[in-house]
């Protein structure tokens, strides 16, 4: 009984000595939800947090600080001395690079976020055309919480496969491996909305390029197998073949819904390298103009042989693309890592190998359905 | 590190002296009339409901006027006697038109029988004297088990007379290999009590430990079931029962038809059942009734429900204290808004709604059945909604804590259910310290704590360790008839097969 009347002494002690944990309140702490980063004066950083304060007028209200100082952390103290609540970063949904950051290097912003704990690493990071201050700092119309409905724009598209994943765990995986770069999507503001214009390609830590939006699908069927997603083209007079050029058209628009795609790369050349992409299509037709015959099975055959042509051309495009800039976001790299022995790939060495690069792209389309959707 | 009873410990040290008195003055009953009755008076203290009465030549009755069935004494005994001489007392007992008759020339023998209610005849001059047990039995009416009610299944529960809980039983089981042991207990209060359980299921050892403990009881009385089993669990320390109360006969039965063993008290309508395991106090005799998936389902809600009431409001307090990182986003502005005319800390809040709740519950319990009824839908709805106007409160962890004790309600065993309610307490205070950390911490504790019990020897976590694959066929996932056609080794059974697990109708299947 005395041993045990110690082991409760200690016990209570240490229940009341550790007990002096810091606490975050959460109606006592003002919730980031999102942050940009600028460059500032004299190459100082600029931080512009979005903070959601709650009142005890039940009504939360939405702050938007731009501080700038030597250190993010710095930031966060200027920031602290005007708000009434101490800033917390444990919600923080979605971190934005200006331009300007971006064409810099990250490095040191994806070292420190990775190092908070508190940070999640299923936040999502994004480019700015622009800077992130004058996007946040804009007194939208129909936005209440700019930093809720940045991520909500981000998830919904994301989800739904239109856009390239970014999330930070994604983006540090990517960066720390030696055969790929990352690649993020670009948001900008149209009037009196926020938009996903592109996305970015960058060379190590470095934004050097940029695709249009509309190239987004095929980016993610070259980078990953994937499951979901609508996508448009328009196939130009030389592919369509001449059964289903009923009239003199120049142009066809076709949508379709991809329902599955498979991505298989092989290298067949170390030496130069030359790799052959080959990949595997299913989905849905959900409109096409003008009115051809979906019924006949020659009809839908021609199509998926036409699609497949426009899709191979568009994806050598996209690749040369990204090959002028060095920027390997299909993660080729990796590939040659584990199909080479003892390759001792580094980054540098596999962005010069990278311009070399070739590339064999074969497309197998199908088409499961057409007629009644959704 | 075992802790024995403080209590046990003094009674050994120093024996009862007045127990020890009686029995040394007098062994023998006294061969003449007036010292015999003298010698009754002095050991009973001559209570006013003690009856002596001469009926001539020379016989005399003694008996306690409460204890007796007048109807018997009349009929049976004193119209037998009054038109009849009798020489020796060995004469009497042909005569006596009752089923049970003794002679006994014993001292404490003849007052024990007294005190139960026998009818002492004392033939003048002998020192002998025949005893007619003719108690009178009153007891309550049975009635249905209000704590532990179902709704498919017997509704009758045991009442407060042990021979009619046994006779209960009985009549469930008909078997010769139903064995009722008879112990006392209580030094001065001699309560009966048996101990039943089943010749050639019931493991022997188990039965030998069971008799021991309640053998080695040491204690002035016993009112009541809880309290022996207090007394006789493996670690009485511990919150949790490691035997089963129960007021249902038929769940008494179902536990000795699996080699369990029972204890019915008298003047105690709780019966004990024991060895049993931790996840058996979650299992409802009705359970058996219904089908598996429907029972699978009721267990599944059940074991969730616990955890609910265990972790929720900690939770709560625990991630709005410390880690608001892992607050939904959908959940962030109504929780904190929510909140946001609270001056407490949570932990504080939660505190004091649980208090309320508990108040609430037990205010219910201590109160007549109509008004009980009242306190509940008054004080849930008045002080629910005036505590989340008057912002001491927020409503979403009025929600929680309603749900869990909610959630508490629906243990079938209402002394684990009252553990289940306590341990929140502990937990929602080192949450409010230590947030996550100290609800794992918690956990850990209890896991560890509930590791190290047993009940009656058998593990307490069993089957789940030490893992027992084919008792957890019939554990929180009960499976189809034909897999649980074995008694779980929980209790050591001599013979494991229950039934034949071969379908009855082998065409169909």
């Amino acid at each position: 009984m005395k041993k045990f009347r110690i082991y409760f002494v200690l016990l209570f002690l240490v229940s009341i000595l550790v007990g002096c944990t810091e606490t975050n309140i959460l109606d006592r702490v003002g919730l980031t939800t999102l942050v940009g980063y600028d460059v500032g004066t004299e190459e100082r950083i600029s931080t512009t947090a979005v903070v959601r304060e709650i009142n005890p007028e039940f009504q939360s209200n939405v702050e938007v600080i731009t501080t700038e100082n030597e250190t993010s952390k710095g930031n966060r103290l200027k920031a602290n001395r005007r708000l009434s609540k101490k800033i917390t970063i444990g919600q923080m949904r979605v971190v934005l690079f200006g331009e300007e950051v971006a064409k810099g290097d990250l490095h040191f912003y994806i070292d420190s976020l990775l190092e908070n704990p508190s940070v999640s690493n299923g936040l999502y990071l994004a480019v700015v055309e622009g800077d992130t201050s004058e996007l946040l700092q804009h007194e939208y119309k129909n936005i209440d919480d700019i930093g809720q409905h940045i991520y909500r724009l981000m998830e919904q598209n994301i989800k739904n496969e239109h856009m390239i994943s970014s999330t930070l765990h994604e983006i540090a995986h990517d960066y720390y491996m030696k055969g790929k770069d990352i690649a993020m999507p670009i948001i900008k503001r149209e009037e009196e909305f926020v938009e996903l214009t592109g996305v970015a390609l960058f060379n190590g830590g470095k934004m050097v390029s940029a695709l249009p939006v509309e190239d987004s699908f095929y980016l993610k069927i070259m980078r990953d197998s994937f499951k979901a997603g609508i996508f448009e083209t328009i196939l130009p007079k030389e592919d369509i073949p001449p059964a289903l050029m009923k009239d003199t058209i120049t142009e066809m628009p076709v949508a379709f819904d991809a329902i599955r795609s498979k991505r298989t790369l092989k290298l067949v050349d170390p030496a130069t390298p030359e790799f052959d992409v080959q990949l595997k299509i299913k989905a849905r037709l959900l409109e096409v103009h003008p009115n051809i015959n979906t019924g006949d099975p020659k009809v839908i055959e021609g199509l998926e042989s036409a699609v497949s042509k426009n899709l191979s051309k568009e994806l050598t495009r996209i690749v040369a693309q990204s090959q002028s800039v060095q920027s390997d976001i299909f993660g080729f790299g990796d590939t040659y890592r584990s199909s080479v022995r003892n390759s001792e790939l580094t980054k540098e060495k596999w962005h010069e190998m990278y311009k070399n690069m070739k590339i064999n792209v074969k497309v197998k389309f199908e088409i499961l359905r057409d007629g009644v959707f959704e | 590190m075992k802790f024995k009873l403080p209590f046990k410990k003094k009674q050994q040290q120093q024996p009862y002296k007045e127990m020890n008195a009686v029995k040394e003055k007098v062994e023998l009953i006294a061969p003449s009339e007036n010292d015999f009755t003298q010698l009754i008076k002095d050991t009973t203290n001559n209570p006013a409901d003690l009856v002596i009465k001469s009926i001539p030549p020379n016989l005399t009755l003694i008996y306690i006027n409460n204890l007796v069935n007048d109807q018997t004494l009349n009929e049976h005994i004193i119209t037998n006697l009054q038109n009849n001489f009798f020489e020796t007392p060995e004469a009497i007992w042909p005569i006596l038109s009752i089923p049970e008759v003794n002679i006994s020339s014993q001292l404490e023998e003849t007052i024990a029988s007294l005190l139960n209610g026998s009818v002492l005849i004392y033939v003048n001059g002998y020192s002998q004297v025949v005893l007619a047990p003719i108690p009178k039995r009153e007891s309550r009416s049975l009635s249905t088990p209000e704590n532990e009610s179902q709704v498919i299944g017997a509704q009758v529960g045991f009442n407060e007379s042990l021979s009619t809980n046994i006779s209960l039983i009985r009549r469930y089981i008909i078997s010769p290999n139903l064995c009722n042991e008879e112990l006392k207990v209580g030094k001065r209060t001699h309560t009966s009590l048996s101990l039943l359980y089943m010749n050639g299921i019931a493991s022997d050892q188990m039965v030998n430990t069971l008799r021991q403990r309640i053998q080695d009881v040491d204690v002035d009385s016993l009112l009541d079931s809880a309290v022996l089993l207090e007394m006789i669990d493996d670690n009485t320390l511990s919150p949790f029962p490691q035997m089963l109360l129960t007021e249902r006969p038929d769940r008494f039965c179902d536990g000795l038809l699996n080699g369990k063993l029972g204890i019915i008290v008298e003047g105690s309508s709780l019966a004990i059942v024991c060895p049993i395991a931790f996840v058996e106090f979650f299992e409802s005799r009705e359970d058996q009734n219904l089908r598996w998936q429907v029972a699978t389902f009721a267990r599944l809600l059940r074991f969730t429900a616990i955890f609910l009431s265990v972790f929720l409001t900690p939770i709560y307090v625990g991630a709005l204290t410390f880690h608001y990182e892992v607050i939904p986003q959908a959940l962030l502005v109504p929780l904190s808004e929510s909140r946001a005319l609270v001056p407490f800390p949570p932990v504080f809040e939660a505190l004091l709604l649980e208090l309320i709740i508990e108040l609430l519950r037990e205010a219910g319990a201590r109160l007549p059945t109509k008004i009980g009824q009242t306190i509940g839908i008054v004080g849930g709805i008045v002080i629910g909604t005036a505590a989340v106007q008057a912002g001491i409160t927020s409503n979403i962890l009025l929600i929680f804590v309603a749900l869990s004790a909610l959630a508490s309600f629906t243990t079938p065993s209402y002394t684990m259910g009252n553990v289940i309610r306590l341990i929140r307490f502990p937990i929602i205070l080192i949450a409010g310290f230590w947030g996550f950390y100290g609800i794992m911490l918690a956990f850990c504790f209890i896991l560890i704590h509930l590791l190290r019990q047993s009940s009656l020897g058998a593990p307490y976590l069993s089957p789940y360790y030490p893992p027992r694959l084919k008792d957890m066929r019939d554990s929180i996932i009960k499976f189809p008839l034909p897999f649980v056609a074995k008694r779980a080794s929980l209790t050591r059974p001599a013979d494991q097969e229950k039934f034949d697990p071969e379908p009855v109708k082998p065409e169909k299947s």
